[in-house]
């Protein structure tokens, strides 16, 4: 009964390791710290910079499908590839990119469960220096899926009318207003709170000890008995810049099978910035999400 | 003279002249000093002395486990001198770092110390006098289970994908840092104070000083108390660990602490202030804290000797010390 509602969507450090020389397979890092990739990747992996590769430099926004479908064909990717992603702080961006290639309609995405941490850790798993320079292709993006991305209106809308559950992901500090965003990040907002209405579950509580997601039913007994979400209502997910929603929003669409979920990748940084809209302040209710 | 300087070296400190910077490193017969706390101390009863770490040839009680680290991976054969040789990569919040690219810079080897970016700069522009190649890491983003320390990480990394240019000492898991303090430090305290000793009172990081110490102290006399005393959650005295942070390290050994004392870090500061301005030890923060927990027993306990083992001095906290006592910046400008 519980089992990952799209288990196929994750593989282990084995099954990649298993398929470094797989011409069907592309193995890509992202990191938080893009220092990280330089230090050592996975054999074969290319490594994209969120700030640089995965964003629009001129507006704030996401990559539009030319330069999507530029950064897939430097990398050499086909339509057909399966492309693994994985990265460090628990696959923060990898998720990030997984939700960027879907937006983008990338059939065969997965990612690596545990993360560069657990590969790293792991004894026979190599490092190495050696930066891949693949064959470009010529890719095409199929299908835009815009249904997985939540703007600002309809976060607004969501939250005055209660018509979809929202679930903000960043740490309790966040949540409550007590800082505006963790030690050390220079993306930052002019006010700190929630979005009225948000239920606050942190992204780590989907994450055992080892870096891999937990198992369906304790992700189940979290998000939909304890905390109320309801995988039939629409959900928006939102954090600070979006790529720990990300994360969020991986667990509820593939492993909880959520029908309609939504990354607000605006998130708090956006939000927090809006002149004139209303903001929570203080601890998480105890109201559930529906 | 060379060799006559040499001959009175092992049995005339006063007349001892030392070859190289090595010899200099403290050991049973060249202890680091060990100071009586005269004002700061509430006690008639209980004496309390400090043993300076900061007296050792590179500014800190790291001296110890570099020196037995390096020499461990020398041993080996696991380091070959020059800059296309293999050398060192190592996470650090900065002494050890120090020690350890200070070390290896006599030696020849090249380092790259990983360090998180909370450290104060002196830390990190020290780091590269001594001549390390650094890697600053934005730690503490949003807890994040599993995941352990990122400058840890880094330099693991590192050292997993170019085997052939970095040895990783790992002073987190590597045991040569807990026998250093088992072959020097508690030796000293132990002849120090003509085993008198009643409390050892020291901080946790990688948990190498209080694990040798008290192993080597609790051999000699078991009813000894080893007192950790930790900063509150969300501190940044740097080197420092709190419980919730320990999981980084694989040196903790809870039995061998008596007690762990938990105190609100702004204390470090005040404490190690008070250290520089009343007893004339330039201490720093850690020793700040440590002191505190000194105090807070002693308040409760009637007689006993205690030890308090000073990391490092002040020198490198200026920066830190001005955000927590912002008096200290005024009038430092025209």
């Amino acid at each position: 009964m519980f089992e990952y509602a799209q288990p196929e969507v994750l593989v282990s450090t084995d099954w990649v390791n298993q398929h470094l020389n797989d011409p069907k397979v592309r193995i890509i890092e992202i990191d938080v710290d893009t220092k990280g990739y330089e230090a050592g990747h996975v054999p074969g992996a290319i490594g994209w910079n969120w700030q640089t590769q995965l964003q629009n430099q001129i507006s704030r926004d996401i990559l539009d499908r030319s330069g999507f479908e530029a950064l897939m064909s430097q990398a050499g990717i086909r339509d057909d590839d399966t492309v693994v992603l994985y990265g460090d702080n628990n696959n923060w961006f990898a998720a990030y990119g997984f939700w960027l290639l879907k937006v983008y309609g990338h059939r065969d995405v997965r990612l690596m469960n545990g993360g560069r941490n657990k590969w790293l850790n792991e004894e026979d798993k190599r490092l190495t220096t050696d930066v891949p320079a693949p064959q470009p292709s010529a890719y095409k993006a199929s299908q835009d899926h815009p249904e997985l991305r939540a703007r600002v209106a309809e976060v607004l809308e969501a939250s005055r009318q209660r018509s979809k559950s929202l679930l903000d992901v960043r740490s309790p500090d966040e949540f409550t207003g007590k800082v505006i965003a963790p030690p050390g990040m220079s993306e930052t907002a002019q006010r700190g709170g929630h979005i009225p209405g948000a239920v606050s579950v942190p992204w780590a509580i989907a994450v055992a000890q080892d870096g891999t997601f937990k198992p369906a039913k304790e992700l189940h007994k979290i998000y939909i008995e304890e905390k109320g979400f309801d995988p039939a209502r629409p959900t928006i997910a939102y954090c600070r810049i979006g790529e720990r929603s990300s994360h969020s929003w991986f667990v509820l669409r593939y492993l909880l099978g959520f029908d309609d979920v939504k990354n607000y990748d605006g998130s708090w940084t956006e939000y927090g910035n809006l002149i004139g809209v209303p903001i929570e302040l203080g601890a998480p209710r105890l109201v559930k999400a529906s | 003279m060379t060799s006559t300087l040499q001959a009175v070296a092992a049995t005339d400190h006063a007349r001892r002249v030392y070859d190289n910077v090595f010899q200099m490193l403290p050991c049973e017969e060249n202890p680091s000093p060990m100071v009586r706390i005269g004002r700061l101390n509430p006690s008639s009863t209980f004496a309390l002395f400090a043993k300076l770490e900061w007296m050792n040839p590179f500014g800190s009680i790291k001296d110890r486990a570099a020196w037995s680290m390096l020499a461990a991976l020398e041993s080996r054969r696991e380091l070959t001198p020059g800059p296309d040789g293999r050398g060192i990569v190592e996470p650090t919040s900065g002494n050890t770092g120090i020690s350890l690219a200070a070390m290896a810079s006599v030696r020849g080897y090249h380092i790259r110390a990983v360090v998180p970016n909370k450290i104060p700069l002196e830390k990190k522009v020290l780091l590269k006098i001594c001549g390390a190649q650094l890697d600053v890491i934005n730690d503490e983003l949003c807890p994040a289970p599993g995941v352990g320390d990122g400058s840890i990480n880094l330099a693991k990394s590192h050292a997993k994908a170019q085997a052939n240019r970095y040895a990783m000492p790992n002073q987190y898991e590597n045991r040569a840092n807990v026998e250093a303090h088992i072959r020097t430090t508690g030796p000293e305290i132990w002849r120090q104070t003509n085993g008198a000793v009643t409390h050892v009172f020291l901080s946790l990081g990688t948990c190498g000083t209080a694990t040798g110490v008290s192993t080597y102290l609790r051999q000699r006399q078991p009813q000894i108390k080893i007192i950790a005393v930790q900063p509150s959650e969300g501190h940044d005295v740097p080197g420092l660990r709190n419980v919730s942070q320990l999981h980084a390290t694989k040196l903790f050994d809870e039995s061998l602490i008596d007690e762990i004392l938990e105190v609100d870090y702004e204390l470090a500061y005040i404490r190690a202030l008070e250290l520089c301005r009343v007893e004339g030890l330039l201490a720093g923060p850690s020793s700040g804290l440590i002191l505190e927990g000194a105090q807070q027993v002693i308040a409760r306990e009637t007689d006993g000797l205690g030890v308090m083992i000073f990391p490092d001095n002040i020198f490198k906290y200026t920066s830190n010390l001005i955000k927590h006592v912002p008096e200290l910046v005024e009038g430092t400008s025209p």
